[in-house]
């Protein structure tokens, strides 16, 4: 499975632009292609639990979104059978003027609970997401790690199929984490399927049984999760050659 | 999920679960309502007489149109004030709602680089919310009329719920493309205020269509909103039922605009993720 974009800002075209492009007939200059992600084969089984390692700028968050179906592959495909949720980005679909109550009830629409579902169940997840009377202020006012257990508490009542996080987890006191673990766990134990991606290799060792190694969007690994999480440290401890560090830096 | 077909045609088919067809969207009917309710909640908040300045603000423009438009350029039409707010809301959110997509993909960029649904859902959030406003803003214009211009209510009331609904099919045909097209060029928010305003003298707000040269009444029923608000004008102002002719025109532009902009949204919809 590839992905591939275009350098983001040479893409939008001024009309201005694609009106000269047009009276003098050269062909807009295509933007050189940058690869994100590069032949990325991979199979998950039911209830895995699967992480992603590597640098920033591995290409991890974009594999995330492809299992999401929020990206298409320049080239290959993309297969899930069951029901998707994912925390990919820590807020999105919270709207700051909104309250706690409010913003759950909108994430879980848009996450895909259906109106049932959540009238009834509301409650739990605000209980779950432990705020308080901050519930009915404004989620401006929030710190980040209310907000990241407000979105994590919604999403984890999804009862998905597959579990999609990225980086969500480094947010929050260890009261929280330790429950939000405890909920994964439960989540895996009923058979759920999760694909986690996260700087904390330790959580990712003790966690998953799977770890998947990215370095600029090429595959650096896979297998037990211990055993690439050795790896990786190994690659990336501080040592006297900085430019073994650099060579990882993504373009 | 299908692979991508040739990327050089710079023509992406969208994800299975982001896709906006008819299907897909009304399994995000619960989205919808929500977004909806966020879009009025947030709207609202905080403001002590709320939907009253929604609808003071367009009504602060009729009262100095009425007055340009009976003291100075004088247009000849006895309670021009009636006139002009029979058609004015109908107008204002129409503009609103075609200015509104100029920025509503960007506006949801960051949630649809997380979660997959489809694009069309916060078009029609948004126009959903202005017709919510606008639904609000004919009963007080019906009343105010009834009381003070009929002096009674005219049977041919019962029609304005289907020019409300062609109004907004039309608007929502239009907004689709402009949506997409905003995304790609940069300029159409820019030009979007001009065009509106443009728009506005084109089409028969603060005149009545038979004040056009009779040469140029065909060219100017082109205009989607050109039938539409005279058909506002015919049931609010003279009270009569809508003239068949008329309504034709409005029905198959509805029609004509729905499904040509909704093709072309789900065409070129993949932009709306990638580069908004």
């Amino acid at each position: 499975m590839l992905k591939r974009f275009a350098s983001h800002d040479t893409h939008t075209t001024s009309l201005r632009e694609a009106f000269i492009h047009a009276l003098t007939g050269r062909r807009a200059s295509r933007p050189k292609p940058h690869f994100v992600l590069h032949e990325v084969d991979l199979e998950v089984h039911r209830g895995e639990a699967l992480a992603l390692i590597g640098s920033n700028g591995a290409g991890k968050s974009t594999l995330l979104r492809l299992i999401g179906g929020v990206f298409v592959p320049t080239a290959g495909t993309v297969r899930t059978s069951g029901r998707v949720a994912a925390v990919l980005e820590l807020g999105a679909g919270l709207h700051p003027e909104l309250t706690g109550a409010e913003n759950a009830r909108l994430y879980g629409a848009v996450l895909g609970l259906e109106r049932a579902v959540l009238r009834s169940r509301l409650p739990e997840i605000l209980a779950f997401a432990d705020l308080g009377d901050f519930v009915h202020t404004p989620v401006k006012y929030y710190s980040s790690g209310m907000v990241a257990r407000l979105a994590f508490s919604v999403a984890s009542f999804l009862e998905p199929d597959i579990l999609l996080l990225d980086e969500v987890l480094a947010v929050g006191d260890e009261d929280f984490r330790q429950r939000c673990l405890d909920r994964i766990e439960g989540f895996l134990e009923s058979g759920g399927t999760l694909v986690v991606a996260s700087h904390d290799l330790q959580l990712v060792a003790s966690l998953c049984r799977l770890a998947l190694w990215l370095e600029s969007g090429r595959f650096q690994g896979l297998g037990a999760a211990t055993e690439i999480v050795a790896r990786y440290e190994a690659r990336h401890r501080p040592g006297p050659e900085p430019e073994a560090r650099a060579g990882e830096a993504s373009p | 999920m299908r692979s991508a077909t040739s990327a050089d045609r710079g023509i992406r088919l969208t994800t299975a679960r982001s896709r906006s067809g008819l299907k897909e969207i009304a399994a995000s009917r619960f989205l919808l309502a929500q977004l909806v309710r966020r879009n009025l909640t947030v709207k609202y908040q905080r403001s002590a007489l709320g939907f009253l300045w929604t609808f003071l603000n367009p009504l602060l423009t009729v009262a100095v149109l009425a007055l340009v438009f009976s003291l100075v350029v004088r247009i000849p039409i006895e309670s021009y004030w009636a006139f002009l707010l029979s058609g004015y809301f109908a107008w204002n959110f129409a503009s609103q709602s075609l200015l509104n997509a100029t920025y509503v993909i960007q506006e949801h960029a960051r949630l649809r680089r997380s979660v997959a649904f489809p694009a069309a859902v916060t078009i029609l959030a948004a126009c959903g919310s202005k017709l919510v406003e606008l639904l609000g803003e004919l009963v007080l214009v019906t009343l105010v009329l009834c009381l003070l211009h009929h002096r009674g209510v005219p049977a041919a009331l019962t029609s304005v719920p289907l020019l409300v609904l062609l109004l907004a099919l039309v608007t929502l045909g239009l907004m689709f493309p402009i949506a997409v097209l905003s995304t790609r060029f940069r300029d159409v928010q820019h030009a979007m205020p001009i065009a509106m305003t443009t728009l506005f003298y084109a089409t028969p707000v603060f005149y009545p269509l038979d004040l056009v040269p009779e040469a140029l009444q065909s060219l100017v029923l082109l205009n989607p909103y050109a039938s539409l608000l005279t058909l506002f004008q015919q049931v609010l102002f003279e009270g009569r039922l809508p003239a068949p002719e008329l309504l034709g025109i409005a029905a198959v532009h509805a029609v004509a605009w729905m499904a040509l902009g909704h093709l072309l949204f789900q065409r070129y919809e993949s932009l709306c993720v990638e580069i908004a």
